[in-house]
């Protein structure tokens, strides 16, 4: 680097004038400028840029309803597994008529897969949300859901099985909700 | 020999490659750089996504209406927020329910009745738009379950809750 320990302030510029006569011609080889403003506003933008981007983008989860008809499908009792969301937002679950009984959010996931492969495409799971219950818990058994189908689907296909989901959403009565609130 | 030693007043750094990845850098964050919407801009509430493990499906940004269920950080109050992204058709659509210009906003409140009705013009203007229900993960799911009542009503079967990945 040419003029070292200079300083930022225009290098080999002074050296025109009475020389300039006397000697030959430099022939310039580069020129440097001085990038420290660039530099400045390059960083202003660049740390702008850096904190507006939101680098989370919302996802989306697939959710399907049955079109409005007033048409009571028959469902075999004992196939029926339905889930609970209570308002304080504890889940349950109970088996054909069986009382409901409380399951942990951990568990879950490993119970729906046991009873799918148990009973294959039968069983028919139903949730029933109390109306009280937190969005956010909703979505959390819909996810661990959706998670289970994913092992299910692939443990069903390993036995040569095609695997037909039977969801629904179901409202709550509410007879079932103070049911619920007495456990 | 001794030397006198030269006073150093200052020093030079070739500032070129900090400079090229700066602009690199740069480049990036302008490119990726997703900006507010005018309804989001003006909206007065935070949703709080639910939580979901990860999904490749995101949100799209076209064709697309948005029931927001939001908490208004001032008042606390619950509400439906509606907007249809497409800019002519939400024109469209205000139209054809007679809004006022107060009214025309990006991102309207609104009650079930209203949300009803705006559902219906939604459909009939593009009856390809998807619907997304984008609500706060601590409201109570009877806001949501109303919401899906009406989209039902409406035929629209198939819809998006939009959720956040569980970091």
């Amino acid at each position: 680097m040419a003029g070292g320990g200079g300083g930022l302030e225009v290098p080999e510029r002074q050296r025109r004038g009475k020389q300039h006569s006397k000697r030959k011609k430099k022939k310039r080889l580069g020129f440097r400028i001085d990038m420290t403003p660039m530099v400045d506003i390059v960083f202003l933008l660049l740390t702008f840029f850096m904190y507006t981007t939101t680098m989370v983008t919302p996802q989306v989860m697939e959710i399907s309803v049955p079109k409005e008809v007033e048409e009571n499908v028959e469902v075999n009792q004992a196939n029926l597994f339905t889930l609970y969301v209570r308002g304080d937002g504890k889940l349950f679950f109970s088996m054909g008529t069986d009382e409901p009984q409380p399951i942990a959010f951990g568990q879950l996931r490993a119970k729906v897969v046991e009873l799918n492969l148990l009973r294959k495409n039968k069983l028919i799971t139903a949730f029933k949300p109390s109306p009280d219950a937190p969005y956010g818990a909703i979505v959390q058994v819909l996810d661990i859901l959706n998670q289970a189908e994913a092992e299910i689907i692939r443990q069903l296909q390993a036995e040569g099985i095609k695997r037909e989901r039977k969801f629904a959403f179901v409202k709550i009565s509410p007879e079932e909700v103070e049911k619920l609130k007495g456990l | 020999m001794p030397k006198i030693k030269k006073k150093r007043l200052g020093f030079v750094i070739d500032m070129t490659p900090m400079v090229d990845v700066t602009f690199l850098l740069l480049t990036f964050f302008m490119f990726t750089a997703k900006f507010k919407t005018e309804a989001e801009a003006e909206q007065k509430f935070v949703i709080k996504r639910p939580y979901a493990s990860a999904d490749t499906s995101k949100l799209p940004d076209k064709d697309i209406a948005i029931i927001k269920v939001g908490i208004d950080t001032l008042t606390g109050d619950t509400s439906y927020y509606y907007t249809i992204v497409n800019e002519l058709q939400r024109r469209q659509v205000y139209e054809n329910l007679n809004f006022t210009t107060e009214q025309r906003k990006p991102q309207v409140k609104v009650g079930l009745d209203l949300l009803d009705q705006l559902i219906m013009q939604t459909r009939i203007t593009g009856p390809r738009t998807r619907f997304a229900i984008d609500g706060d993960r601590r409201i109570r799911y009877k806001w949501i379950e109303d919401a899906i009542d009406v989209l039902r009503k409406n035929n629209a079967t198939a819809f998006n809750f939009v959720t956040e990945k569980r970091q």
